[in-house]
């Protein structure tokens, strides 16, 4: 006789009466198998399940992966169904369908498999986590080759596998040539035109970023979802929500993870999360089949293929995304926890054109060290002044990696991520706004990890910069289309924003050594290239350029009542010179190995993070 | 008609533009002007036309604000272009005030009410009219005491930075202001104890309650550091940044402040201490008791302003921090008459404060004729005051404008720059601008003129031959001329230390005598252009 796994588990005490008719109730509105709504959704824990299902006398087969498999078998099912269902068929032997379940009584599958190949399956029992890692692996190439090829089939022109295109490459050496026949002709003359050009572009950049600034800073008096908006708000109509969890090699954070995941107010059968493990990744994979407690979240492998992005994965994971809106948050990542509720009570607010929603990020180890001190008064001045201020003058949004809010549909209308893009959230944000689509800024915040390690914080601002270089050299291979796209004002604050922050980084550390070779060796030849009026620009840009953007620094972290952060706004020109350095290695990535990723190591803080309730 | 619509507004402005305009190109016609505004004039022409170490000219030139505010207008006329900057700027002021109170008050009432200030105060036509700063002096203190109470209200970052900004900026506008900070000091910690989230509501409990749990007195510690960042950071940063500037371009930190080349006041605060030390009458006015009665006789409607906001203590200390101030300039700068805009500020201080409060007033009404009432005894003290000002540029405003004669005031420095004006285009000048700013203000051609910005200016000194055709040296009955080199003494140095060197007088003034250098081998005749007045 045929056991009930719902019974099974009922009578041994692990799913009470009550759960086990919210997980029926969940199966038969969702089309989700029973026992994958039992181990995702935080019923029971991996461990007790196979405990029961040993003791009632089934063997859980531990190597699968090792089973012989008939492509033409695999041919007839497909990806989606057996994740739902948390099986699969593998091959035909002695006149049975040979199938990896992870629950003996799915009457669904099962009459597929008789329906489908016309025989009896042969059932093996396995664990939903090596049966999810197959089916990606042997099911996932259609969606894999969707995930990488998507959006440059459908939308070359957006795409980042070109890194350079012919014309910016005419562009580039025309300039390299003009100034270096310039310099051979007349060094002086060529070098103060230099000074000029730099200096004016210093002089715009620094202005606008104060104005922008100040117009962010308003947003300070402006609650984009009241408190009482959010009482508003009734569970019962709230719509499913997907969250992306991309991770490699985290193994230490699940646990973690979990508990942030279970901290979030949102009824939990209308949270689908989705935690995207790189097909190579055993490390997290074993963490997660090791977990002792139940998890909340849905397992997606990613199957290998280059380039290995995490937007790669994210559309990978898109495929599989259930919700009406969808999020990304990072392993480590603590959101404010009514935040997919504000999501949603703005969405309802916002007229159509808004398909994004922005929240702002955070640190929660902002006292470990120097650099997470920084860091924590960059990413304050970034998220509350600067992106805020760029929503008010309508100026597209390079959105930050994780905690963006998208309706799902529109995300895919879009074309989602580049996964050839190492800052595709930021080309997504400009995108969108190419498209004609808006994004917004919310008030809620997701506190992350501060990377508190100087070469994994260069590694990782590298790519952040290389990507910049790259989503500006992808916009703006057409600028007069662009411009037509985005508007004048969109048009300058792409360039002043995208564009001038890799230059400014690249050109700050020459602009110093000048400074310091004047000042120090009193070199009065230097007089000779930059004639009164441009030294007067110059040293304007760099007395109040530097003045005011560690000001700015410090009234962010004042907002944030941060205060013991404000006397570490003036060692920014140090931490500038650090994003210098990662924006040659981005630069020099961004010739020789564009796609690659660098990856951040999580996990390096020592500071407990507890999760941030907001009453 | 809705005075409180943003059209009508930007109409009256444009009204007082021409207003001013008027006033100010009419007292120019009759000749006035003074040292501020000659000193703008001169600077500007260094600028644009000059030739030589301009950037210095260009960094450090102070007040460095109105200075660049000049700049602006220097294309429509030079000579005319602080007196225009003064005339749009005030318009500006009386529109920043009149839009804040369209933000807070719907009633035309109020708007009138600074109409009759900005068309009949006399400080205000002095403002506005005389090419002085003052007008910049008097926007930067309106929003900086703005954003500090609407931070007072709303505790948000913005506005206390915005009110740091300003702060900044009146600073570079007049640097006495810097002393401004020194009286924030003690107020900045019972403004982070009012906004320490507690149930006691008495400012002396709530510092009790704060002192007395680690917890409160940590972060009242924290909040009340960070504020005065927030607040001080910005102005002390910006001028120990224009310090290092003055000493790395003119190796004096102090040079801003205290060189008659970059500022002028420089030079009138010697002339005001020089009558101080040769009045035999003491002034009586300026006796510091007194001081904060006079500000008060002037500006009574600053009553009325600390009355509604006798309910925050904070509050009525920051209205009464200027009071401070002033005073601590008198005693600060003793050898120097406290000038007309350090009352001016009291003013504009006093409607801010009742604008900003006035919703709290039941009957409007009644509290409009009061206000009328007070603006009546501000324009008679207003006129009184600067009539019988101690400082002679302020009283001389007032007799230009009034008696409708000429100002011969600067008809020296015009004689003389006509004389220059005349001179063959390849002449050259020797001039020290450090006194004879006035001269070069109105020349019109600033090129053969070597002054002291230029790399060539101490051999043009030490060997006027070499290098000049005339030299301007101040006369003995200049008040000024122990400021300069370039006096009677010059002459007598040169020719003994070079006694191939002679100088013929071609041209004197009262103050001033333009002398031709002439070796003694081309020794000629008598200049027939050569004016004795």
């Amino acid at each position: 006789m045929r056991i009930s796994i719902p019974e099974l588990l009922t009578n041994d005490g692990f799913i009470t009466a009550g759960d086990r008719e919210a997980i029926e109730q969940h199966s038969a509105a969702s089309g989700l198998s029973y026992i994958k709504i039992a181990l995702t959704s935080g019923y029971i824990s991996r461990k007790n399940y196979d405990r029961s299902i040993q003791n009632a006398g089934y063997q859980i087969h531990e190597h699968p992966r090792d089973e012989a498999y008939d492509q033409d078998v695999l041919d007839k099912i497909d990806l989606t169904f057996a994740h739902d269902r948390l099986a699969m068929p593998l091959r035909i032997e002695n006149g049975k369908v040979v199938v990896l379940m992870a629950s003996p009584d799915d009457d669904l599958f099962i009459d597929f498999i008789r329906f489908t190949y016309d025989m009896e399956p042969e059932i093996i029992l396995a664990s939903d986590l090596d049966i999810t890692w197959l089916s990606n692996k042997l099911l996932g190439e259609k969606y894999t080759k969707s995930a990488v090829f998507e959006l440059m089939k459908r939308d070359p022109d957006s795409s980042a596998v070109v890194t350079f295109s012919t014309t910016q490459l005419i562009v580039i050496f025309v300039i390299i040539a003009l100034v270096t026949i310039g310099l051979v002709l007349s060094f002086k003359n060529t070098s103060i035109i230099i000074n000029v050009i730099i200096s004016s572009f210093f002089l715009v950049a620094i202005i606008f970023k104060l104005f922008l600034a100040l117009v962010g800073s308003r947003f300070e008096l402006h609650q984009a979802v009241t408190k009482e908006e959010l009482k508003l708000v009734v569970d019962d109509e709230l719509p499913i929500y997907t969250i992306l969890l991309p991770v490699y090699k985290e193994d230490k954070l699940i646990k973690k993870l979990i508990w942030n995941l279970q901290s979030i107010d949102y009824p939990r059968h209308k949270l689908d999360i989705k935690l995207l493990i790189e097909e190579d990744d055993d490390k997290t994979f074993n963490a997660v089949k090791n977990l002792d407690f139940p998890a909340i979240f849905e397992v997606i492998v990613v199957p290998f293929h280059m380039p290995k992005t995490k937007p790669k994965a994210c559309n990978y994971g898109l495929h599989f995304a259930r919700g009406k809106y969808l999020t990304i948050y990072d392993a480590e990542d603590i959101p404010d926890t009514d935040q997919l509720k504000k999501v949603v009570s703005l969405f309802g607010k916002l007229p159509d054109e808004y398909i994004c929603i922005q929240s702002a990020l955070n640190y929660f180890n902002r006292n470990e060290n120097f650099l997470t001190r920084m860091f924590t008064l960059e990413y304050s001045y970034w998220f509350d002044y600067m992106l805020p201020g760029l929503d008010t003058l309508d100026i597209p949004i390079p959105l930050g990696g994780t905690s963006n809010h998208f309706k799902l549909d529109e995300l895919v209308d879009l074309g989602a991520w580049d996964p050839f893009n190492v800052t595709e959230d930021a080309d997504l944000g400009v995108r969108a706004y190419a498209k004609g689509y808006k994004i917004a800024i919310i008030n809620s915040t997701t506190y992350e990890e501060a990377n508190n390690e100087p070469f994994n914080w260069i590694r990782q601002r590298s790519r952040w910069i290389k990507g910049y270089m790259q989503t500006y050299l992808v916009h703006m291979r057409d600028p007069v289309a662009l411009w037509k796209e985005i508007g004048w004002k969109g048009f300058l604050g792409f360039n002043f924003f995208i564009g001038a922050t890799p230059i400014t980084f690249l050109v700050y550390p020459l602009l110093l050594t000048f400074f310091i070779c004047y000042v120090v060796f009193d070199l009065s030849t230097i007089r000779t290239l930059f004639p009164d009026w441009v030294l007067f620009m110059s040293i304007f840009n760099l007395m109040v350029g530097n003045i005011l953007m560690i000001y700015i620094n410090m009234i962010a972290v004042f907002k944030r009542r941060y205060y013991e952060l404000i006397l570490f706004a003036i060692a920014n020109p140090i931490y500038w010179l650090m994003h210098s350095i990662s924006a040659y290695k981005g630069l020099y990535q961004l010739i020789v190995k564009p796609f690659y990723w660098e990856k951040t190591n999580h996990g390096l803080s020592k500071v407990n993070s507890p999760t941030n309730v907001v009453k | 008609m809705k005075l409180t619509s943003g059209i009508y507004l930007s109409i009256l402005t444009l009204i007082l533009v021409i207003y001013y305009l008027v006033c100010g190109i009419y007292l120019n016609n009759l000749g006035y002007y003074n040292h501020e505004s000659l000193f703008y004039i001169e600077k500007a022409k260094i600028v644009f036309e000059g030739t030589g170490n301009r950037l210095k000219v260009m960094g450090l030139t102070a007040p460095l604000i109105p200075f660049y505010a000049t700049f602006i207008f220097t294309g429509f006329s030079a000579t005319l272009a602080p007196v225009l900057a003064s005339a749009v700027g005030t318009a500006v002021l009386f529109y920043v005030i009149a839009s804040t109170i369209t933000k807070r008050l719907n009633d035309d009432g109020y708007i009138w009410l600074l109409l009759i200030i900005f068309l009949f105060h006399p400080g205000i036509i002095y403002t506005a009219a005389s090419g002085k700063s003052i007008y910049l002096i008097l926007i930067f203190f309106f929003l900086f005491f703005l954003n500090l109470f609407k931070f007072y209200r709303s505790n948000t970052t913005f506005h206390v930075s915005i009110a740091s900004l300003c702060l900044v900026i009146l600073i570079f506008c007049d640097y006495k202001f810097i002393w401004l900070t020194l009286f924030f000091l003690p107020l900045v910690l019972s403004i982070t104890i009012h906004s320490l989230n507690l149930g006691e509501q008495e400012s002396i409990f709530r510092l009790f309650l704060s002192f007395n749990s680690p917890s409160l007195r940590r972060k009242l510690v924290n909040k009340t550091f960070a504020l005065y960042i927030i607040l001080f950071s910005l102005p002390l940063a910006a001028v120990l940044c224009y310090k290092l500037l003055n000493l790395t371009h003119a190796s004096d930190l102090n040079y801003f402040a205290e060189s008659p080349y970059a500022t002028w006041n420089v030079l009138i605060d010697k002339l005001s201490f020089d009558q101080i030390s040769t009045n035999s009458k003491y002034q009586i006015p300026e006796t510091s008791i007194l001081l904060s009665a006079r500000v008060v006789l002037f500006a009574p409607m600053i009553l009325i302003a600390i009355y509604l906001f006798r309910e925050s203590t904070y509050q009525v200390l920051t209205i009464l921090i200027p009071f401070a101030f002033i005073e601590f300039l008198h005693i600060k700068y003793d050898k120097v008459f406290l000038a007309y805009q350090y009352y001016m500020i009291f003013l504009i201080l006093a409607y801010l404060c009742v604008i900003f409060k006035a919703h709290t007033v039941k009957n409007h009404k009644s509290f409009k004729l009061l206000l009328a009432v007070t603006i009546l005894f501000q324009l008679y003290f207003g006129w009184d005051y600067l009539k019988n000002s101690l400082v002679p540029e302020e009283r001389n405003f007032v007799k230009v404008l009034t008696e409708n004669k000429d100002d011969t005031v600067q008809q020296d420095n015009v004689d003389v720059a006509n004389y220059l004006n005349s001179l063959p285009g390849d002449a050259h000048v020797l001039a020290d601008d450090a006194i004879a700013y006035g001269i070069i203000a109105f020349t019109t051609d600033i090129k053969p003129v070597i002054m002291p910005y230029q790399g060539n200016f101490l051999s043009a000194l030490e060997s006027p031959d070499k290098y000049v055709d005339y030299v301007v040296v101040a006369t003995a009955k200049n008040i000024v001329s122990g400021y300069t080199q370039l006096n009677n003494k010059y002459i007598i140095s040169i020719r003994h230390t070079i006694p191939n060197v002679n100088f013929r007088k071609v041209y004197e003034t009262n103050d001033w005598t333009v002398y031709r250098v002439i070796t003694n081998a081309t020794e000629g005749g008598f200049d027939s252009r050569l004016i004795r007045k």
